[in-house]
């Protein structure tokens, strides 16, 4: 077995705001946290870029906008057209409510399954689980995980660290 | 300084102080300590009696025909459209909740949201049954999709009824999938609070491994906001949809451009309705009156308030336009709705939807949580009438005289309207059980946020 990282419990989540800002300061990068509800500040102290999946979901939405209107204009100019009292085959709007309704079904897919797929879920196992401290909802506690694939980690003094910066535990967790 | 002085009479959103071990417990206990008190399981038991009575009503419907039903010529809509109606309209308040007011960043929103949101999705499925089980050969519905067969045919893209397929179908899925990303945090919430092999699994499985990453809940952030900035226009999308069955037809009392904004502002007043008829017994049947509290009432009832009197402007602009048309037919059938063989129904359904719902105004009804949920039944019934009186008024007075004539209302319309009342009150016992009926994760952030932590 051998080790995953460092895990540090936080009795709140201002604490493992500071603690997170304070190992960055000292060159840590590879740091992870974990928290019961979202916390802003995180995002700009992890360096957590923004997410490009806004794009999948429009790219979502235009695809079921465009490739339903398609299917309709296929079905009445081509496959089946059907002359009635020389109305025109493509009369757009009724086929704009449809495509419509295609084209945010296409985008809450997209966004949904992208979410998913963009954070490796659904993923059963994680080193995370493995630490005996680490319950992401039973205390309340809010949790940094430093990687032993920083280059700064150090075992001994990185739990000093930890340790000194208030965590409540600091615990050892396997790959 | 007045403003304050306002602010400062509105109930606090979550009263009292509280911790996050303790918001978690209280709300992950109802469902993993499964010790529910007697009234519920002997209410889910009057509920499960109604769904046996669906189920006997929808069999009895399909062996025998929809002529079983009230609907005779020249009326052929009945109950079956007016109960989609109004439960489609139902389920417009839970995405209006957890959509609208998480992009206006209302925070009261958070611990209501998650059973506004199942009460959607089971109004939903409530609401999909109708338009099928009156199609007189159900089993033939599929043919609303484009699929390929042996016919060679395709949909009529042009019908208000394949539109209303496409609208009802997105609206399911989007609203499964807003739903089921709100409960991820929650669902793993439970599983590490979970004791039994059994709920760890079940739980555990759910979840997907959901870990509280701060890079996870980044993205899931600007998703859960880009899914409900996709809801809002699809809610006001559905309703509009729904109101196109009715207004296609040149029938009087149909054909009108007032209905699809009118159809949207009737299903937010029955969908709060019915927030308010599942929230106040469920915060006191639970004790949560502290997260659910009456600042929720006090918000879910001027909603009501505020829609229902866009429903108000609705009726009168109906009768104006009816009058200000000066087309004979249009005239006639609005007085036979109002002396007609439905003017009792038209009546009553003005008395609830306008009438009663006027008490709102005072602030004492507001916060009497008997009366309150005694308002909220009252519109319900009223919004059902209404939908009723919408859908068989016009038909019963169409342009030929000689053609005139009414439906009754035999005992299968009772069976399927209540069994379905009784189903979808049964699936939301069920939900209340299996799943977190507060949104664990919102709560907890809202304490954080407003400083109710111990």
């Amino acid at each position: 077995m051998s080790l995953y990282g460092l895990i540090a419990a936080f009795a709140e989540p201002d604490a493992l705001v500071h603690a997170a800002s304070a190992m960055r300061d000292k060159g840590y990068r590879r740091m992870d946290a974990f928290s019961p509800f979202e916390i802003r500040e995180l995002e700009a102290i992890l360096a957590i870029r923004p997410t490009r999946l806004p794009w999948a979901v429009l790219a979502g939405g235009i695809a079921g906008l465009v490739l339903t209107y398609a299917l309709i204009l296929y079905s009445v100019e081509i496959d089946y057209p059907l002359n009635v009292g020389g109305r025109p085959l493509h009369s757009w709007p009724p086929f704009v409510v449809i495509a419509f309704e295609a084209g945010i079904l296409g985008a809450a897919l997209a966004g949904f399954v992208g979410v998913l797929w963009a954070n490796g879920l659904p993923r059963y196992h994680h080193p995370a689980f493995n630490a005996e401290t680490f319950s992401y909802a039973r205390g309340g506690k809010f949790y940094l995980l430093v990687e032993t694939a920083d280059p700064r980690f150090r075992k001994g003094v990185t739990r000093g660290q930890l340790t000194r910066l208030g965590a409540e535990t600091v615990e050892e967790v396997e790959a | 300084m007045a403003r304050t002085a306002a602010v400062g009479r509105a109930p606090p959103v979550l009263r009292g102080r509280h911790d996050f071990p303790e918001i978690s417990g209280r709300i992950a206990g109802v469902v993993l300590n499964g010790r529910l008190p007697r009234y519920f399981w002997a209410a889910f038991f009057l509920c499960f009696v109604l769904v046996l009575v669906l189920f006997y009503s929808i069999t009895y419907l399909v062996a025998i025909g929809v002529g079983k039903l009230g609907i005779d010529m020249p009326v052929v809509w009945g109950t079956m459209i007016s109960n989609f109606v109004w439960w489609i309209g139902i389920g417009h308040a839970g995405t209006l909740i957890s959509a609208v007011l998480l992009l206006l960043r209302q925070p009261w929103r958070a611990s209501i949201n998650r059973f506004a949101e199942a009460m959607t999705l089971f109004a939903v499925a409530m609401a999909g049954l109708f338009p099928i089980l009156h199609l007189g050969r159900p089993w033939f519905f599929y043919w609303l999709l484009p699929l390929p067969n042996t016919h060679m045919h395709w949909p009529q893209w042009r019908s208000p009824l394949v539109w209303d397929f496409a609208a009802i179908a997105t609206y399911a899925i989007v609203s499964l999938l807003f739903w089921f990303m709100g409960l991820l945090p929650d669902l793993a919430m439970l599983r590490d609070r979970a004791k039994t092999r059994g709920a760890q699994l079940f739980y555990g499985i759910l979840a997907m491994g959901w870990r509280g990453s701060a890079r996870h809940w980044a993205r899931y952030r600007v998703v859960y906001y880009l899914m409900a900035a996709l809801a809002t226009p699809l809610v006001v999308s559905v309703h509009s949809i729904v109101s196109l069955d009715f207004t296609f037809a040149i029938t009087p009392g149909y054909h009108s451009t007032i209905f699809p904004p009118y159809f949207v502002a009737g299903a937010l007043l029955s969908g709060f309705a019915m927030v308010l008829t599942i929230a106040i017994p469920l915060r006191w049947a639970f004790s949560v009156e502290d997260l659910i509290t009456l600042r929720h009432m006090d918000n879910a009832a001027k909603l009501m308030i505020a829609s229902g009197l866009i429903v108000a402007y609705g009726y009168a602009s109906e009768a104006f336009f009816a009058w200000y048309s000066g087309e004979a037919w249009e005239r006639t059938m609005m007085v036979q709705r109002a002396v007609g063989p439905y003017s009792t129904l038209f009546w009553i359904m003005l008395a609830c939807n306008v009438g009663v719902l006027q008490l709102l105004w005072l602030r004492r009804v507001r916060l009497n949580m008997p009366a309150l949920f005694a308002i909220a039944v009252i519109v319900n019934i009223g919004m059902w009438i209404e939908r009723y009186v919408i859908v068989v008024s016009g038909p019963s007075r169409d342009f030929l005289p000689s053609a005139w004539g009414d439906q009754s209302l035999t005992w299968l319309d009772f069976g399927i309207l209540f069994g379905s009342i009784g189903t979808f009150f049964a699936l939301i016992f069920l939900f209340v059980r299996i799943l977190p009926a507060i949104t664990i994760f919102e709560v907890e952030e809202l304490a954080e946020e407003t400083g109710r932590v111990a």
